[in-house]
């Protein structure tokens, strides 16, 4: 196991070199100066003297190569740089933004499972009956819902038509159950989805037909036996969910006005902020990774085969 | 000049914007203390760093004002009022500006206010290392800060500084021992001033929290009480979505809803409960400046066919009900310097825009409905009259001349690109029509936009016209002190650019303000992006 998990970890190093170049070089290749810029997001117009000062200040009239060299020498020591826009360091930018989409990811995970597993269970054990159709097509419908009009939604219905919720920020947790519940009830769709099919073969093995023919009571072959194996490829799914989450719940983040990484790196992105952009798709992507690194681990815990393969 | 001429001189100037309005109940009642106001704002509209010395952006210098009250305020009729300043006056040749300061004020850390803490927030936004976006070049090159005595402090320029008061108006005025103490990084979340209210919490991307200060003495010519703030607690939030920013108010989320979409008027409109502004904003309206370097817009019969063919005003009624505001010149119509001449010269006109274009070679070719070039120079013939329209945003303009062009046989392109991409076209001068907005109540914008001198690398004439004689008189507007004078240089410069149809006005965005009804004496400022919250109370 260990020589599996630091086999896995070796690989990590050409891909977060691979993305540290080709991160730098997209932002770099794209039109627009950010010195300039900035220069033009300025209220009544800044004279042009100001935009070489700024350019050497940014480090910007350094050649590429000595550019990328600093960023990926400090990136290895936890230095993301200085963000051009915030003029703080990108690293605290990040963290002091992270806790809150990981209170998002995490929160919207609990609500997709909460949803999705009970859902595509029903769906299996009554499979081809009206339940099953009924709870695939909730499914269906979160998998298929754009996810800023189903936010939209829950804010008309909950917070502006209801008023149990508010609308926006992230002040308590009052706050956090509707992006919690658009951003599950969306992951759910596909959770149901794998449930249902998993379950479905795992109730056509051998062994169900064993423990029924044992007398072992329905629930406790659905839930011991049944889900039990079922939820292995569902792990994944969660997974990969998950680091989706983590990375992309921006636009969840900006429907309900709530801080967050993703948010952050857009509005870098719309500003040309190279080191914030930088840092963050670096951030990002290593945490990505991380996710990935700990289902392919507990995948291999769960499935021995797995372990042997590699 | 003193202070009193040069108010009078301002207040002339800003009558035309109209927009300033303290929101008073209808019957009178007692004002009561406590109580949170929340405001919502679009969330590009968060500053970077909230200190107004560095950052470049009017919300930053709003949001400055509710912690440190500057030397000045420009008040909702358009004149300079004192607040930390009791008065002011500079000399003849504007060379020199001379401040007596307000008595007896501490900032909210108990040190106290005087010439030397002005002094040091002089001295601060203009030091290379504070890296002043904006402030230091509006303060402009100072040669020199004499501290007369305790309270009179005086700046000298070696050339002619005329438009600092509208710098200072905006100059929060920093305790000059907490900026010390907390460095240039860190007092951004640490601010002190002498204003009504402290910072007391920013949560980036979602709020920001500002408490009364109870030792505020109502050191502030907009405030219609004195002491301190009469509410406990005013609450920020970051909108990012604009559906929700604009029904926040209507849905009790918020008490006042700030720069609102054109969405909102849809809403506001015929609710009696609610409080709904619509305040100009001076400046260049939402322009589009015209690349004169290349066909076809090197013909100056095409530009004029471009400005005879538009109405702006079924725009205005087919996208927003109205609620914009006209824009026919250089300067929006709003503009203390706007040029009146500017409306009358290209009104709608479509026989006049196709008989310019029958001149010019650009020609109907029967079945087509888009010109075709014949013999134009430069121009292959057989092109098409087609004219790129390039924008950040306000597309649905472009899109609602789109048709308007048509009738004239001209095919508008309309683009809508991102700021860098943006910055990219100007930079090659790969445009034909491209958005320019600049947003300020001095006519100085002119230069900016129209002196061929900043036809480089980081400035702002884009188009490629050159004119002595415009350059000339835009150049004084940096060292003419009365305000009526320079009006009317503006006003001349704006008929030499309309003359030579180098720009294409189209309307000017309104600030769209909703407010709910038990906010009273909410009161906006001079230009519609700013207000005042020094007497703003809450009905119970």
């Amino acid at each position: 196991m260990g020589r599996y998990i630091a086999g896995r970890l070796m690989q990590l190093v050409p891909v977060l070199f691979l993305i540290s170049v080709i991160v730098f070089g997209v932002m770099h290749a794209l039109p627009g100066d950010p010195a300039q810029l900035m220069l033009q997001g300025a209220e009544g117009g800044a004279p042009p003297e100001r935009l070489e000062e700024l350019r050497e200040q940014m480090g910007l009239n350094d050649p590429l190569l000595v550019q990328y060299l600093r960023f990926a020498g400090n990136a290895l020591v936890g230095d993301l740089g200085e963000s051009i826009r915030f003029r703080t360091s990108v690293t605290n930018l990040i963290l002091e933004r992270f806790g809150y989409t990981l209170e998002l990811a995490l929160s919207g995970l609990v609500m997709a499972i909460l949803i999705g597993l009970p859902l595509g269970m029903v769906a299996a054990v009554r499979q081809n009956s009206w339940v099953d159709t009924l709870a695939m097509s909730v499914a269906y419908a979160g998998a298929s819902m754009p996810i800023f009009w189903f936010g939209l939604v829950m804010i008309l219905l909950f917070s502006f038509n209801l008023g149990w919720l508010p609308p926006a920020g992230a002040d308590g947790l009052q706050s956090l159950v509707l992006p919690a519940l658009t951003l599950g009830f969306v992951s759910a769709g596909l959770i149901s989805r794998l449930v249902r099919s998993s379950m479905i073969e795992v109730l056509g093995e051998d062994y169900i037909r064993t423990s029924r023919a044992k007398g072992l009571s329905e629930r406790l072959v659905l839930w011991r036996h049944g889900l039990k194996n079922a939820l292995i490829p569902v792990v994944t799914m969660i997974g990969l969910i998950f680091g989706g989450m983590l990375a992309g719940a921006v636009v969840t983040e900006t429907v309900f006005s709530r801080p967050g990484v993703g948010r952050l790196v857009v509005a870098a992105i719309l500003s040309k902020d190279y080191p914030l952009v930088q840092g963050c798709v670096l951030f990002l992507s290593v945490v990505y990774l991380v996710v990935n690194l700990a289902v392919d681990i507990l995948y291999a815990w769960l499935d021995p085969r797995i372990r042997y393969a590699a | 000049m003193k202070r009193r001429d040069f108010a009078l001189a301002v207040g002339g100037m800003t009558a035309s914007i109209g927009t300033g309005t303290a929101w008073r109940p209808a019957a009178a009642q007692t004002p009561t203390s406590g109580g949170t106001l929340t405001i919502v704002f679009p969330a590009n509209q968060e500053p970077a760093s909230l200190d107004g010395h560095i950052d470049p952006f009017q919300s930053t210098w709003l949001l400055n004002s509710f912690v440190a009250d500057p030397l000045v305020v420009l008040d909702a009729d358009g004149t300079y009022k004192p607040a930390l300043a009791l008065a002011w006056e500079s000399t003849p040749d504007g060379k020199s500006w001379t401040f007596r300061l307000r008595p007896g004020v501490t900032f909210q850390d108990g040190t106290p206010f005087n010439a030397a803490a002005v002094k040091y927030n002089i001295e601060r936004i203009l030091a290379p290392a504070t890296s002043s976006k904006q402030l230091a070049s509006d303060i402009g090159p100072v040669a020199r800060i004499d501290l007369i005595d305790e309270l009179t402090v005086r700046l000298n320029y070696d050339t002619p500084w005329v438009t600092l008061l509208d710098a200072m108006r905006r100059t929060p005025i920093w305790s000059p021992t907490a900026a010390e103490r907390f460095g240039l990084q860190e007092f951004q979340r640490n601010l002190v001033g002498a204003g009504p209210f402290t910072l007391a919490e920013w949560v980036k991307n979602d709020r920001m929290v500002f408490r009364r200060w109870p030792g505020y003495g109502g050191w502030n010519a907009a405030a219609t009480h004195q002491g301190p703030a009469r509410l406990a607690q005013v609450t920020i939030r970051f909108i990012g979505e604009n559906a929700v920013l604009n029904e926040a108010v209507r849905a009790n989320a918020a008490n006042v809803g700030f720069s609102l979409t054109p969405a909102a008027i849809e809403i506001y409109r015929g609710r009696p409960n609610f409080r709904f502004l619509s305040l100009g904003q001076a400046g260049t309206g939402l322009q589009q400046v015209m690349n004169i370097r290349r066909p076809p817009l090197n013909d100056i019969r095409v530009r004029q066919a471009l400005l005879f063919a538009r109405d702006s005003q079924a725009a205005n009624q087919l996208l927003y009900d109205g609620a914009y505001i006209a824009s026919d010149g250089p300067l929006d119509n709003v503009h203390p310097c706007f040029w009146p001449g500017a409306t009358a010269m290209y009104r709608t006109d479509l026989d006049r825009a196709r008989r310019l274009l029958d001149e010019t070679g650009w020609r109907v070719v029967q079945g087509q409905q888009i010109r075709q070039a014949r013999g134009v120079a430069g121009v292959p013939d057989g092109t098409p009259l087609r004219v790129r329209w390039t924008t950040i945003h306000h597309r649905e303009i472009g899109e609602a001349l789109q048709a308007q062009y048509r009738r004239v046989g001209i095919e508008l392109q309309v683009e809508q690109v991102p700021g860098p991409i943006q910055l990219d076209r100007v930079n090659r001068r790969d445009f034909d029509l491209m958005f320019l907005r600049q947003r300020s109540p001095d006519p100085l914008i002119l230069d900016q936009v129209w002196n061929s001198r900043w036809d480089r690398p980081g400035g702002w004439a884009w188009t490629g016209f050159a004119n002595e004689r415009l350059d000339g008189l835009l150049n004084q507007l940096r060292s003419l002190p009365s305000a009526t004078d320079r009006c009317n240089v503006a006003r001349e410069a704006q008929q030499i650019i309309m003359e030579n149809a180098v720009m294409l006005p189209t309307l000017s965005q309104p600030v769209l303000v909703a407010l709910q009804p038990r906010v009273q004496e909410f009161k906006m400022g001079a230009e519609g992006n700013w207000f005042f919250l020094h007497s703003t109370w809450l009905q119970a």
